[in-house]
């Protein structure tokens, strides 16, 4: 799995000090280590991105329901009522 | 809010945890927005992305517990609807609250989808379980048939992998995905 937990144990902060300092000394020496880093840390991005775009979908999932549901009814008149103008 | 030590692993009760947010304090948010001459539209989207970030505060092992929830929420929401206010360039400054920055949690769309293609909706919502939702790996094991927790990291690992390969080849950098 070369360097995938490593890494990832590095960048979630779960390293002992020890093996904190023995990467940090890896990577002095080693640019592919770094490299790998940072494409890493640009990986734990992509995922950021892509749960929020679920849970954001999910979110807009419920407010469809509360939109059209007979149950939800009062509720959303209640809430439109807010953004008449008179 | 009964939250289960915070954890919300199925749709269904993430589900359940969205709509009592909404019936709670979408009214509250939607009279401010009202209040400070937004549209409906625009609550409903500033209410989303309030609770976009309710849910990764929650989510997130270090969250304290929320007492009072539905203050908790109108807070974010006025931050948000600050920052939306800026954005769309009115002209007038708002005074009557706090202008503090905002952090850096505002979520962010697009660029995205490109990737998922390449890397795999199931190693996604693998690293979505344990990045995102924090979910334990007992509870991601059982969530993806996996036959116990060693099988689960261990597929953690390699999805990891995959998806860092694809980013590589892709030469991205963090810089691309932070709007």
């Amino acid at each position: 799995m070369n360097n995938i937990k490593a890494i990832d144990d590095y960048l979630l902060g779960s390293m002992t000090t020890g093996d904190t300092l023995l990467f940090e000394a890896n990577m002095l020496l080693n640019k592919e280590l770094v490299n790998d880093m940072e494409h890493q840390q640009s990986t734990y991005a992509v995922i950021r991105q892509y749960s929020r775009q679920k849970i954001k979908d999910e979110i807009v999932a419920v407010q469809k329901i509360l939109a059209t549901a007979p149950q939800h009814q009062g509720f959303i008149h209640r809430i439109a009522n807010l953004f008449k103008k008179d | 809010m009964a939250m289960n030590n915070n954890r919300l692993p199925t749709v269904e009760q993430r589900e359940a945890f969205f709509m009592a947010l909404y019936k709670k304090a979408f009214p509250n948010v939607a009279r401010y927005v009202a209040q400070m001459g937004g549209s409906l539209e625009e609550a409903q989207d500033i209410f989303q992305d309030t609770l976009v970030i309710y849910y990764e505060k929650v989510a997130s092992a270090q969250t304290e517990i929320i007492v009072n929830e539905k203050a908790y929420l109108l807070g974010i929401a006025k931050r948000l609807w600050l920052q939306h206010y800026k954005a769309s360039n009115k002209n007038q400054p708002l005074n009557d609250f706090d202008t503090e920055v905002v952090p850096d949690e505002q979520p962010a769309t697009g660029k995205i989808l490109h990737y998922l293609e390449t890397a795999g909706k199931k190693c996604m919502e693998l690293l979505k379980a344990y990045y995102y939702d924090c979910l334990p790996v007992g509870d991601v094991a059982t969530l993806f048939d996996y036959s116990g927790t060693h099988s689960a990291t261990v597929a953690k690992y390699k999805c990891l992998e995959k998806v860092r390969e694809t980013v590589k080849q892709n030469s991205l950098n963090y810089a691309d995905f932070i709007e």
